[in-house]
């Protein structure tokens, strides 16, 4: 045994140059959640994917249901169905006025270059392999289909996905980190939202780095304090960190399983 | 694969990882090359191939075993020839965590398909010995091991109970949860079921001790928590002990440790977490004999965590004041400020009672007149005070109101007239001091008294005879005439009567969705709920002035116009009421219409030919707003033209303008096409409207065209004729 440890401890240490980049290349898979995936996990989606994260995203509504003339007939589609550009061409063709003075149409022109369109969340179906997905923006490294960490948009999507994997019963014997961040349904404060959630997600994945380049070592069972600050214990740090940084965005987390 | 995996040596271990990577891509693309790319890449990620190759085949054996792309029957094939590779990581105790983490899990989801396996295959006794194996390794890491690798060897022990516990049979059978002790059957050589439920037992016990020993671990705590909803719902026999062990968990322990942003994080988490595994219980299975319970503890939770919040605020507040370490100079300031309370000597001469009692000497204050402010307010405000006064100030302001009124008592008494009794004391104008008047009440006095000695026989009581004392010299009282109404602020006052019918409309509770129909037997307005207040409101519209209307209208019109009759105020709001939201309210204007022809109808009976009919009026401007908001969508002015009593050109030929929009063509025709074939004394009406329509709208013509042929053939050859010869004639085609 002992010469397996250092023949393993050598080929760490000879490779650790080399190793540096792949390991400066590990990237968290997130997902992100809002009602419609429409706005903000859009806007999340666009912003993760941009800083080079694998990223889906998806929306805990019944429906798609977008703002339309009056509060009393919105515009409302179906998941999984629907295309952005799709919704795009019709409300263009309904009343173009109206829906650039909105920003509808500017929302959804974005929506339409990230990914085909809105998925819900409750019909995913977790770890089935995402090979279709290529021309979706964030999707290389999701081909497995999962993610390690979900950030919902509201307190209602984190309630939604929370109640969803209860109720899955946690087959694929795989934990994830739930992240509840409040952001209004508004343009203005997705974009904000979606710089916080880049934040986020660069500081979330910092350490997991710094824990995957502790290599090998019998480190957990040296009890050292070093052994004791794995990413998943760090998380909470990160995001009370995090939340010092943001104080208007109210964050709530849990461990939770696929 | 095995030729690939073959030249390990002169591969450096990044080149390995692409070759591995797209290995994986191939069986994601097509999971049927699970079996044979696993076997084909055991060899490269044992025990003594470099941390990255243990990592990344550990991922993969976890991904693998738990993909949702294999059925249980198809993964047996696949966990039985890991096992062994598995048993070797899991048993280094030097391993990297993150190997051992992903390699418990992949355990966890082997271990349901092994037990199925040895179910059916009960000779193969060798893949049972490697999970046995697997299962006290990680048995025996569970206590020691860094907390991530707990919550993995937590969801082992799950899977494991899982399994080992009867099910109910109504959970989820996919990835190997409905393997259960139910399956085994008796007598089986490999599996005794009771030996395995006493250790499901007792694991479970071990699972859950975070939470009885209420752990502050939020990791540990949410790890666990989230694991036990399958277990309540699906394996019954351990639904009371979990559902318990949650309940006596509290999550909001850490309260007591400093609010740091960290425990501030943890605490959130482990309370949202506990609400939520408790809400969802509730949800699935509402008559559940623990639901009160279930449903305190989460009201319980709710208040606590406000309560920690709210107070974690108030102190760091506290903490913020600069001068908070300087508290005796504070409390000497509040002390002092009690006792002082000057209470001024009443100036000489006569007080009213007010006076006598009026502490304050601020003269906005003192003429205040306390009386207007409600009686329910004044009395809330004064226990108010009285609970939070001070004992000192209260003494010392009855002592000097008791001073004052034993200086009053010497000096006013001499000067009270000598006729004075005490049987004409109450005749003044009591106690309402404000009213107070000497030379008045002097004035008073003398007359009452003599009266009182002309007219009072002797033997009558003294209260009695002071009540008729006190009427007699109470001369006429006149109230001041009301103000003169002009008719503008009738008609105004009258649109604010108005305009309150409607107000219980906002607070009256709608009607349950599925009526009981009374069919004929039916009384109006009789439920007190709004649909029953709409039936009132549409008949004060129509009745209230039936009969009352005839000459009148045409004399007012002619006198001041700016008058409206209430009647018509009321249907002025009616109508805005509808359009606020017309689709949902079309009953509403379907039943108002009903009630204006009814009433039509009975003032045309009553030979009043100059009286105002108003059906046809309303009617128009209901089409007319229903029209200017309707979409392709809008099949409720459909319905609201088929039932509303009567139908004239002009109300049909509203839906052309219809036909102007592409969008609602297809709604205008199929309006009318309704009309043609449900409604035969409107056809004609309807069937010419179609022809206006096919005249006039180029775009729509195709649809109208249709229905022309079918019900009044020979038209469009007609009109096609005519407009030819038209053209002949040099005239353009008409209205085209």
């Amino acid at each position: 045994m002992a010469a397996v440890e250092s023949a393993g401890g050598a080929a760490a240490s000879s490779t650790q140059d080399g190793q540096t980049n792949d390991q400066t290349e590990f990237k968290l898979k997130f997902c992100t959640v809002c009602a419609s995936n429409q706005n903000r996990s859009m806007e999340g989606h666009l912003r993760l994917s941009e800083a080079n994260f694998p990223v889906i995203s998806f929306g805990t509504g019944s429906l798609v249901r977008l703002p339309g003339p009056t509060i009393s007939q919105p515009n409302v589609y179906k998941f999984n169905e629907t295309s952005y550009d799709s919704i795009y061409r019709e409300l263009e063709a309904k009343d173009p006025r109206l829906y650039r003075a909105n920003g509808l149409l500017n929302m959804l022109g974005r929506n339409r270059v990230v990914k085909w369109g809105p998925e819900r969340w409750q019909d995913w179906q977790v770890g089935m392999p995402r090979i279709k997905h290529e021309k979706d923006k964030g999707s290389e490294g999701m081909e497995g289909g999962i993610a390690d960490i979900v950030i919902t948009c509201e307190e209602r999507c984190w309630d939604a996905v929370i109640d969803d994997l209860l109720n899955r019963g946690s087959p694929l014997n795989r934990p994830v980190h739930v992240i509840n961040i409040d952001i209004k349904d508004n343009h203005e404060e997705a974009a904000v939202g979606g710089k916080a959630i880049v934040d986020l997600a660069n500081s979330l994945n910092k350490v997991a780095v710094e824990e995957r380049n502790k290599v090998g070592a019998g480190s957990f069972d040296s009890g050292s304090a070093a052994a004791r600050s794995s990413f998943d214990e760090r998380v909470p740090d990160v995001l009370a960190e995090w939340q010092e940084r943001w104080p208007n965005l109210p964050s709530t987390w849990t461990l939770a399983w696929f | 694969m095995a030729s690939s995996s073959a030249p390990v040596k002169p591969l450096s271990v990044s080149e390995q990882l692409q070759q591995l990577n797209a290995a994986r891509k191939i069986v994601l693309e097509n999971p049927t090359y699970y079996d044979r790319i696993v076997k084909g890449i055991l060899p490269i990620i044992g025990p003594s191939s470099p941390v990255e190759l243990r990592r990344w085949g550990a991922d993969f054996l976890a991904e693998s075993l738990g993909t949702p792309a294999l059925s249980t029957r198809d993964k047996e094939n696949l966990t039985v020839s890991i096992l062994e590779t598995l048993r070797s990581l899991v048993e280094n105790p030097n391993e990297d965590p993150l190997v051992l983490k992903a390699s418990i899990l992949a355990a966890a989801s082997a271990y349901s398909v092994v037990v199925r396996w040895i179910i059916h295959n009960s000779y193969h006794i060798e893949s049972w010995e490697h999970i046995m194996a697997i299962k006290s390794s990680i048995l025996r890491i569970w206590d020691t091991a860094v907390t991530p690798v707990k919550i993995c060897c937590i969801k082992f022990v799950q899977r494991v109970v899982l399994a080992q516990t009867a099910s109910n049979g109504i959970g989820p059978n996919y990835n190997g949860l409905d393997v259960s002790l139910s399956m085994i059957p008796a007598g089986h050589p490999v599996l005794d079921p009771r030996l395995l439920e006493a250790e499901a037992a007792g694991l479970l016990d071990r699972m859950l001790s975070v939470l009885q020993d209420n752990s502050s671990d939020a990791l540990l705590v949410d790890a666990t928590l989230n694991l036990l909803s399958i277990l309540i719902r699906t394996r019954p026999s351990t639904s009371n002990r979990i559902t318990n062990v949650v309940l006596n968990f509290n999550p909001l322990k850490l309260a007591n440790s400093p609010m740091t942003p960290r425990n501030k994080v943890l605490i959130r988490s482990m309370e949202k977490t506990t609400r939520m595994l408790l809400l969802h219980l509730l949800k699935r299975d509402p008559n559940n004999q623990l639901t009160p319970r279930i449903q305190q503890h989460i009201d319980r939770l709710v208040r606590s965590r406000a309560e920690i919040f709210d107070e974690a605020n108030r102190k760091r507040a506290l903490v913020e004041q600069p001068q908070a370490g300087q508290g005796d100079a504070k409390r000497q300031k509040v002390d002092g400020a009690v006792p002082q309370l000057q209470i001024p000597p009443l100036a000489p001469g006569p007080q009213s009672l007010a006076a006598v009692f009026t502490l304050t000497q601020n003269l906005g204050l003192q003429a205040f007149d306390v009386t207007q402010v409600p009686i329910g307010f004044a009395s809330r405000i004064s226990v108010r005070t009285l609970a939070g006064l001070d004992q000192q100030l209260l003494d010392q302001a009855i002592n000097g109101i008791r001073g004052r009124l034993t200086t009053l008592q010497t000096t006013v008494v001499p000067i009270q007239p000598p006729v004075m009794s005490a049987e004409t004391s109450p005749l003044g104008v009591e106690d309402d001091d404000d009213d107070y008047e000497p030379n008045f009440y002097a004035a008073e006095d003398t007359e009452q008294i003599l009266n009182k000695l002309d007219t009072a026989p002797p033997d009558i009581p003294p209260e009695q005879a002071d009540e008729e004392n006190t009427l007699a010299p109470l001369g006429q009282f006149q109230l001041p005439p009301p103000p003169l109404l002009d008719p503008d602020t009738a008609n105004k006052i009258g649109q604010v009567t108005a305009s309150r019918i409607f107000g219980p409309l906002t607070v009256l509770e709608e009607p349950p969705a599925r009526k009981q129909r009374a069919g004929i037997n039916r009384l109006a307005a009789s439920t007190y709920d709004r649909d029953a207040w709409l039936t009132l409101i549409t008949r004060l519209a129509t009745r209230s002035t039936a009969g009352l209307e005839r000459n009148s209208a045409v004399k007012e019109e002619e006198l001041d116009q700016p008058r409206v009759a209430i009647n018509n105020m009321i249907r002025e709001m009616l109508y805005n009421y509808i359009l606020e939201d017309w689709r949902r309210r079309i009953e509403i204007a379907v039943a108002w219409l009903c009630e204006e022809w009814y009433n039509d109808q009975l003032t045309k009976r009553s030979q009043l030919s100059d009286a105002p009919l108003y059906y046809e009026t309303w009617a128009l401007r209901l089409v007319d707003g229903f029209i200017s908001f309707a979409t392709a969508q809008d099949k409720v002015l459909t319905r609201f033209l088929a039932e509303i009593p009567e139908l004239s050109p002009a109300l049909l030929g509203r839906l052309k303008s219809l036909c102007g929009d592409p969008t609602t063509v297809q709604l205008a025709l199929t309006t009318l096409l309704y009309m043609v074939m449900m409604r035969p004394p409107v056809k004609e009406i309807a069937l010419d409207t179609v022809a206006a329509i096919w005249l006039e709208y180029e775009d729509a013509r195709p649809l109208a065209a249709k229905y022309l042929v079918k019900f009044r053939p020979g038209f469009i050859e007609a009109q096609k004729a005519l407009a030819e010869g038209g053209n002949g004639n040099g005239t353009p085609a008409a209205a085209t």
